[in-house]
């Protein structure tokens, strides 16, 4: 249990104080840290250290603004998941921990033209069996592409282009993903022949854990004017992707800390906590970082549409229609792992800024350019993943959320240990009971059934509740799945 | 011998040993144990490893399992036992065979080893060592 100090700010906010000096006594933090949560959330969010972290992070040199959590803050490596922090550009640090080791792991909505009464159970399942054997998921779920070295190198520089021009996806696909599926700050050269082996074995793989490939319906629509613009209606099937970059985004998350913890020493920089390891921006250690992370994102966003590739063509196949009169367009993509340098106000000024996102997705509102022209009077589509049992959303990107340097939650978050659930529950029940619910799944294990269950996750509803009361980002739709295909 | 420890989004391993060496090869053990869900692995294939101790202990732990975990990545390799030495430098020796998910089981995909709450002690009894995986 957490016992520092909290100062309620709103219905939606609570503040540490800058004067919190730690458990230890010694904490030095340069701005106040903000978690978003309601009252019930709060003691929930007390109970891990989650909130000590958010204080940690307020200690590194050249963060500006606030230390924000969201509300499905959680405790994680260093940075707590569901944080962000921005730090200055040109005096500031960059640091692995607040961007975590499945390096943009984010999550893909794609729509289509069928609505709930094109389809039936049988339909769904022939979809979902279809899915799972032309989208390799699963432990060490290995490529059915197979990639020289050459093209590993051409995959981390150029992203999803990458696919695009190899015959993986539609032209315009690239305009719906977040930086349009590409960093162009990437540089091949900085990652490691570990990390680009990994890739290798696993390009265009979901994965196992909480990853998943889900068949959706649309249950409910909140904002009519945002939904119609994103193409989305009550009744809709769409289908949701989450995973990320896979062995590849891991090692050179590994292969970096052990540089920056090196570099945390050499540059004398003081940490409340080692695994908050950084380095300066503008250090040799800090740019390698960011071009090595970046090469790891365009890994993830070259993954997300390989699967993309794979999903239309499931549906082709089942349906006997092509996926362009099915309507597959891509609705968005976005990543809740990363860091990206990024143009805010602070305190009235523009300031060029590294935004860290751990588990927090970016959420901008109209008045920013980066999103798909279309999208420009509502905001950018911001997707938050549930777990299998329950419900997705989509929501909307506001200008409120310049407050979080245009941030938002990203999902719900574990409250049960994957062993607990696995003593609690049976796979094949568990199943079952989706079954009942109208769900059809098909992992790659039983197992990872039990451990995924719905109920050892929290409730990503009252999470959303939060953030559409802060108004960091506002509710449009809310999917739930007919079909899981589970890593 | 080793033993498993867990929190709610996370999993780890205590891993013991009357030398550094032996603890070492028991967190390997460990790793693969909470990989596999604890099928047996036999000894079909033996890798060689060498690693560079230019850092402490603690560090030289994350780098073996997480040489280990690129192995499992790249090659799709389980390993049951090991043969560490370590000197100047880290020498082992890793015994296993091609993972097949019906022989060994299924447990959980590892991401990566990490440093939260790592230690590698020394006790009476010999060494300790703690370590938790990004899962």
């Amino acid at each position: 249990m957490w016992n520092g100090p909290l100062e309620k700010i709103d219905e939606y906010r609570y503040m540490i104080p800058k004067t919190y000096k730690g458990i230890k006594g010694n904490l030095k933090m340069k701005v106040p840290a903000v978690i978003y949560a309601n009252e019930k959330m709060i003691e929930a969010i007390k109970k891990d250290n989650a909130p000590e972290q958010a204080a940690n992070v307020a200690t590194l040199p050249g963060i500006v603004g606030k230390s924000l959590a969201m509300p499905d803050i959680h405790w994680g490596y260093g940075f707590p998941i569901g944080g962000v922090a921005a730090t200055d550009a040109n005096e500031g640090v960059i640091s692995p921990g607040g961007v975590g080791f499945d390096i943009n792991c984010g999550v893909r909505l794609v729509r289509t033209n069928l609505k709930m009464d094109d389809i039936n159970g049988q339909i769904i399942k022939n979809l979902v069996d279809e899915l799972f054997k032309n989208v390799p998921s699963g432990v060490g779920s290995k490529a059915r592409i197979r990639l020289s070295m050459q093209q590993i190198n051409e995959v981390l520089d150029m992203g999803a282009k990458w696919a695009i021009e190899n015959g993986y996806g539609w032209d315009e696909d690239l305009e719906y993903l977040e930086e349009n599926g590409h960093l162009e700050s990437a540089d091949s050269s900085l990652v490691s022949d570990k990390a680009k082996k990994r890739g290798k074995e696993q390009v265009g793989s979901l994965g196992a854990g909480n990853h998943f490939l889900e068949i959706q319906r649309v249950a409910e629509v909140f904002d009519e004017e945002a939904a119609k613009v994103y193409g989305i209606e009550k009744d809709q099937i769409v289908v949701m992707i989450h995973t990320g970059s896979r062995g590849c985004g891991h090692q050179i998350c590994t292969d970096y800390l052990r540089v920056l913890e090196q570099a945390t020493l050499k540059y004398n920089i003081q940490l409340p906590d080692r695994q908050l390891a950084c380095a300066p921006v503008n250090s040799k250690e800090g740019e390698s970082y960011l071009k090595a992370m970046a090469s790891a994102a365009n890994f993830a966003w070259t993954n997300r549409q390989l699967i993309v590739h794979w999903v239309r063509q499931s549906f082709e196949n089942v349906l006997h229609e092509n996926a362009h009169d099915l309507g597959m367009h891509i609705v968005y993509d976005v990543c809740h792992n990363i860091a990206k340098i990024e143009e805010h106000v602070v305190d009235g000024k523009k300031m060029k800024l590294v935004v860290h996102r751990k588990g927090a997705t970016r959420a901008f509102g109209p008045s920013r350019k980066e999103m798909p022209l279309k999208y420009r009077k509502i905001g950018q589509p911001v997707l938050i993943p549930g777990d299998m049992g329950t419900a997705s959303f989509l929501l909307k990107g506001t200008d409120a959320s310049e407050e979080t340097f245009g941030s938002t939650c990203h999902g719900a978050g574990r409250v049960m240990s994957r062993s607990e659930a696995k003593r609690r529950w049976n796979g094949r029940e568990i199943a079952k009971m989706l079954e009942r619910k109208g769900i059809y799944a098909h992992p790659a294990s039983w197992t990872v059934m039990a451990e995924e269950s719905p109920d050892a996750y929290k409730d990503v509803g009252n999470v959303v509740e939060v953030t559409h009361g802060a108004g960091i980002s506002t509710k449009v739709a809310k999917m739930v799945p007919l079909g899981v295909v589970k890593g | 011998m080793f033993k498993i420890i867990e929190h709610t989004a996370d999993i780890g391993i205590e891993a013991y040993g009357s030398t550094i060496e032996e603890a070492f090869e028991n967190a390997g053990k460990g790793m693969f144990f909470i990989m596999t869900n604890g099928g047996k692995i036999e000894s079909k294939v033996v890798k060689q490893i060498e690693l560079p101790f230019d850092m402490d202990e603690e560090q030289l732990l994350v780098d073996w399992l997480s040489e280990l975990l690129y192995i499992h990545d790249v090659d799709h390799l389980v390993f049951g036992e090991f043969d560490v030495k370590i000197n100047k430098k880290l020498i082992a020796k890793a015994y296993g065979e091609e993972y097949n998910i019906k022989k060994h089981g299924y447990g959980m995909e590892i991401k990566a080893v990490t440093y939260h709450m790592l230690e590698v002690k020394r006790n009476k009894k010999g060494y300790v060592i703690r370590v938790l995986f990004d899962i």
